[in-house]
């Protein structure tokens, strides 16, 4: 494996990402929106505090984690509408990416640059590595980016305890390890739906599906049916590794170079 | 150079190459030539390791296929029969992009020579989208040249592009040869090919023919001069038969075809002879068959065998 070939693959698809404008947008519109939405509650909060007084979890409420009974009422709704903005942040490098990478080979396809790429001494793990890792860069990053904005935000516009529950491990060990690894797990499944399809509208629908369960997991936590802790957290990190290795192996394994050069047209 | 030993290439029950056998000696343009779908394209892409034989190998500067594939990759420049480039990016980023997959050491100096080789290096900074399909040939020509290959497959380096490009993407070949690199060319354009290769090989899923343009016109018709006469000369062709160095005389309208094997050597004593016998003669030319006429009767003689 010759990491400076990937490189030069994750490169080019930057420089590709860059020059097209609309995928760029894409990349950043969304996560710069999540941030105006968190910043902006916080922000109803602080200045209107009589139009946001409606609780979402009353005083009292059995079953609360500490941190969260010891807040006031206002407090606590924007703590918890918080987690709700973040599980949407934490998602961001998992849905972005798909889109990405489900046009990588098939974009390779239609400019026919496949066939000259692989005259060159590159290997196919080295090319779909780097596929993957080019088109989830961009998206961890926005989505890292949106989490350290947010988090200068509620510095400033939110009480302390709201600031720290916000940046509690659960979300900054979500966001730096968790996150880009189910973002190279949705990538490695785009790439697999580019390289064994040739319309890309089709492909990006197959990889909007591979996301589906990577969602139903976030939303199993969301409402309560999965409790995540820190430990959990770091307990399933191998597990992702090794799930982020086998698919890796797959999506090698089932590019068929010779049927994707010899059958596209 | 290339050395390759019953090539076979099935895709299901299409076979699309059966036993191709051939040799391609290092400096050499060797052309390929056969109608579409004769499997030239899928020996190029087995000679590049692009796709596996279904049976036979090859060696390729040395490199045997299925053994040392990235080797072989990395000694061969090609140019596919689509440019194959990335539009939005400049022509400086699309070659950059190849010089460091091929671990070119100084990717700007090399960029920058094939750019100004092939009258590129002012639309360096534009996107190549933009480019003339002209311009994106040459463009994939410099990118199969960036990293200085020995050997160098082109496939239909000329088609759809205007004369004048094409002429461009000729001249730029000759220059290849120049340089000693070993050439091995898909071509429709027979014309092109008489100029510029050495020898050519005919394919229809096997390989029909092989030899040097002259050779193959000479296997198939032998060699001729023709006389052109002022005016007929009785018994002419009677005599002209009679010479122990003629190998046959054929009647035209305006004078006869004579065929010799040698043509350099006789010739003197024919025109003596046609002299003595009272023929007066107009001019005297060797017969010549253009590579299309070879490359058709080839293939009519390939239908039959088939047959």
């Amino acid at each position: 494996m010759n990491t400076g070939r990937i490189r030069v693959i994750v490169r080019k698809e930057w420089l590709d990402m860059r020059k097209n404008k609309m995928v760029l947008g894409m990349m950043f519109l969304l996560p710069l929106i999540l941030v105006l939405m968190i910043l902006g509650t916080a922000a109803a909060f602080r200045y209107v505090p009589e139009q946001m007084s409606d609780p979402l979890v009353p005083e009292g409420t059995p079953g609360l984690p500490p941190a969260l009974a010891q807040m006031d009422t206002d407090d606590r709704t924007l703590a918890i509408l918080n987690d709700q903005y973040m599980f949407y942040l934490l998602m961001i490098p998992m849905v972005l990416p798909v889109y990405i990478a489900s046009y990588s080979i098939i974009g390779e396809k239609e400019t026919r640059s496949l066939e000259p790429i692989l005259a060159t001494p590159i290997s196919t793990a080295e090319l779909l590595i780097g596929k993957v890792v080019g088109a989830v860069t961009p998206a961890v990053i926005a989505a890292w980016a949106s989490f350290a904005l947010t988090a200068l935000g509620m510095y400033f516009l939110a009480t302390r305890p709201v600031f720290l529950y916000l940046i509690r491990p659960i979300w900054t060990v979500g966001m730096l390890i968790h996150s880009p690894l189910f973002a190279l797990m949705s990538a490695s499944g785009g790439v697999i739906a580019s390289s064994r399809l040739n319309d890309p509208r089709a492909a990006q629908q197959i990889s909007g599906l591979l996301v589906v369960p990577l969602l139903g997991v976030s939303f199993l936590v969301l409402m309560g049916r999965v409790y995540l802790d820190t430990g959990t957290l770091l307990w399933v990190t191998p597990i992702i590794l090794a799930l982020n290795a086998a698919i890796l192996w797959l999506t090698v394994r089932i590019f068929q170079r010779e049927t994707i050069l010899t059958r596209w047209k | 150079m290339i050395h390759a030993e019953g090539l076979v290439k099935r895709f299901g029950d299409n076979l699309a190459v059966d036993d191709v056998s051939l040799e391609v000696r290092q400096g050499e343009v060797f052309g390929f030539l056969g109608p579409n779908g004769a499997g030239k394209t899928t020996t190029v892409r087995m000679l590049t390791t692009l796709v596996a034989p279904t049976g036979g190998t090859a060696w390729v500067n040395g490199h045997q296929l299925g053994v040392a594939d990235a080797q072989v990759r990395a000694s061969v420049g090609l140019l596919t029969e689509a440019p194959g480039l990335y539009p939005r990016l400049t022509a400086v980023e699309n070659l950059g992009i190849y010089g460091q997959l091929h671990g070119v050491e100084d990717v700007p100096a090399q960029v920058r020579k094939y750019l100004t080789l092939l009258e590129l290096w002012d639309r360096r900074d534009e996107p190549v989208g933009g480019f003339s399909k002209g311009m994106q040939q040459k463009l994939a020509i410099a990118r199969a040249l960036l990293h200085e290959p020995p050997a160098l497959f082109l496939d239909e380096p000329t088609a759809a592009l205007d004369p004048e490009a094409a002429r461009v993407v000729r001249d730029f070949i000759e220059t290849l040869r120049g340089e000693g690199r070993t050439i091995f060319l898909c071509t429709h354009n027979l014309d092109e090919a008489d100029r510029l290769c050495d020898r050519v090989g005919v394919i229809r899923q096997r390989l029909v023919r092989v030899d040097t343009p002259a050779n193959l016109r000479h296997g198939l018709y032998g060699r001729s001069v023709r006389v052109r006469l002022a005016q007929p000369t009785p018994g002419l062709e009677a005599s002209v038969a009679a010479l122990p160095f003629v190998q046959g005389v054929t009647p035209l309208e305006d004078g006869l075809r004579v065929a010799l094997d040698d043509p350099e050597t006789h010739n003197p004593n024919l025109v003596r002879a046609l002299v003595a016998a009272g023929a007066a003669i107009q001019y005297l030319e060797e017969e010549s068959h253009t590579l299309e006429q070879v490359y058709f009767d080839l293939m009519a003689e390939s239908r039959e065998a088939v047959a």
